[in-house]
């Protein structure tokens, strides 16, 4: 295993041919990243354009309210993605039906169900969810731009199908990886495979659950900043804009507003997940 | 009618190639307090397992109140199953639920699965209730709404038999009720399942590793060696060199470990 990740990585790096001198930079990218570099500490509170147009927002008012459009794609896209991964996430684990201990000897119709039906919803479950994550968030965005325009529906797609994909298949890991012995014990005493997978493995399992949906949503929160890339009025919209303009103090007023967002975000996740905690 | 028989015909289990059980009969009637002793990987677990169809014997076959077990639909598997208490050697509780779940939970196999929705999430005033008055009779009701991971391994034990006195069973099986708790609660716990037993008329079949408890306990004994039964006597017939025979070290035999 070590040793096929140390024949990839020789691997990759002749074949890239990475040298160190490549990164020697033209002196004029040089002065850009000391120019932006320098406006860390003095991020603009207000518009740095030479010409403001009449009726031009007042630059903290658009960071404000593009964070909060960058706040409601990372939620329509999560929400809808968490509902895809619970729901694929139940498919694409196999604890529910596999694994059934002892029981009925003889053929009857619920062993066609474990043998076919459940193989084959799982399988069809699992392409689905790789499909859907092998895409980035970026390339599906593209994708839903050339078919619809720049709609917010778009943009909400192109987060839910990826962070769908992937909530599904870290949920099911999650779920299938938890210890079995109280499910057995339920099982035991009578209870259906159904039953036990909502009652004693999902309980187990809905802590870390719930903190890597958190650390997705700050993840969402990039990537719809991000997609203001593309046009949407979020964070990275004015972003790209900024820093096309050369007001670098403005990017760094954007990006600290992004950072803001985050950190909050990881607060909340922290006071959860210590509440769950045992 | 409470309490149910149970019966095993010439069964025999295979763990790969070791024998964990090997062509065992025996018969338990409606009612009877058996104690199971013998060395670790005598078979004692294993036999309890298959008395709940939580292990499927590779030869003969295993009756609960004259059917058998092994070729039920199942449907009426889970009905059995659900009259069928089990208390596990490590309790096999959901650690992170209410105690009042875990005990609620005792009930799944009697519910569909919308019911026991209601039921796990937002249970009825007087499913509470009874689960409190279970939790009393093992003495530690005040526990009701704490997390279960919050409880000392005694208490969790507890917790264990409530759940499966909540399943409102006709037989008690338990594993090593005593090694997983201090010795000083040992005798208790083993006295609970004995007199709920005696108060319900339930079948109780319990392993045990302490041959004095089983001997106060049990009205009937049951001694298995390496898969195989040694002895089966009522306990006033058993004598010291009973006990002997089952923990002697054959020649060239090495001692056996717990599998």
């Amino acid at each position: 295993m070590i040793l096929c990740l140390m024949i990839a990585f020789v691997w990759a790096y002749s074949h890239l041919g990475l040298r160190g001198e490549d990164l020697h930079p033209s002196s004029g990218g040089l002065k850009v990243l000391g120019e932006f570099a320098a406006r860390a500490l003095t991020p603009a509170l207000t518009s740095e354009a030479d010409f403001v147009p009449e009726g031009t927002r007042p630059l903290l008012y658009i960071a404000l309210s593009s964070a909060r459009t960058t706040l409601f794609f990372a939620a329509a896209g999560m929400s809808l993605g968490l509902f895809l991964g619970i729901v694929l996430g139940f498919f694409s684990s196999t604890s529910w039906w596999a694994g059934d201990f002892g029981g009925v000897r003889r053929s009857s119709p619920s062993r066609i169900l474990g043998r076919v039906l459940f193989p084959v919803l799982y399988g069809g479950s699992r392409v689905i969810i790789n499909l859907m994550r092998s895409t980035h968030e970026v390339l599906w965005a593209v994708l839903f731009l050339t078919a619809f325009g720049l709609s917010n529906t778009a943009a909400v797609l192109a987060i839910a199908i990826p962070y769908g994909g992937t909530l599904a298949k870290i949920f099911s890991e999650m779920v299938d990886e938890t210890t079995r012995e109280p499910a057995h014990a339920l099982r035991g005493a009578g209870a259906s495979g159904l039953q036990t997978y909502s009652f004693a493995l999902v309980p187990q399992a809905l802590p870390d659950m719930i903190g890597y949906s958190f650390y997705r949503f700050e993840c969402a929160l990039r990537s719809s900043a991000i997609l203001g890339f593309f046009g949407f009025p979020t964070l990275g919209l004015f972003i790209r804009q900024s820093f096309s303009s050369l007001n670098y103090g403005e990017v760094w007023t954007f990006l600290y507003v992004l950072l803001g967002m985050v950190l909050i975000f990881d607060w909340w996740s922290g006071a959860v997940r210590r509440r769950l905690a045992p | 009618m409470k309490g149910t028989s149970l019966e095993l015909d010439g069964v025999s289990v295979q763990y790969g190639n070791t024998t964990a059980l090997e062509a065992v009969s025996l018969s338990i009637s409606a009612g009877e307090r058996v104690g199971l002793v013998g060395p670790s990987g005598s078979g004692k677990t294993t036999l309890l397992r298959l008395l709940n169809g939580s292990v499927l014997p590779d030869q003969g076959d295993v009756h609960v109140s004259g059917s058998p077990l092994y070729t039920l639909s199942r449907t009426d598997l889970r009905r059995v199953r659900a009259s069928i208490g089990f208390v596990y050697q490590d309790h096999r509780l959901v650690p992170n639920l209410q105690v009042s779940q875990n005990v609620i939970a005792g009930q799944l196999g009697r519910v569909s699965l919308l019911k026991s929705l209601r039921m796990m999430l937002f249970p009825s005033r007087v499913m509470v209730e009874k689960a409190h008055e279970i939790l009393c009779r093992v003495g530690i009701g005040e526990k009701l709404f704490e997390r279960t991971d919050h409880l000392s391994g005694g208490q969790q034990q507890r917790v264990a038999i409530a759940r499966a006195l909540f399943q409102e069973p006709q037989v008690l099986l338990a594993d090593e009720p005593v090694s997983s708790v201090d010795p000083a609660r040992a005798k208790d716990a083993v006295e609970l399942l004995t007199r709920i037993s005696r108060e319900e008329n339930l079948t109780l079949v319990m392993s045990l590793h302490n041959l004095d408890l089983a001997r106060e306990y049990c009205e009937r004994l049951i001694g298995l060696r390496r898969g195989r039964i040694v002895f089966d006597e009522p306990t006033s017939s058993i004598q010291e060199s009973h006990f002997s025979e089952l923990y002697r070290i054959g020649e060239g035999e090495m001692l056996a470990d717990g599998a």
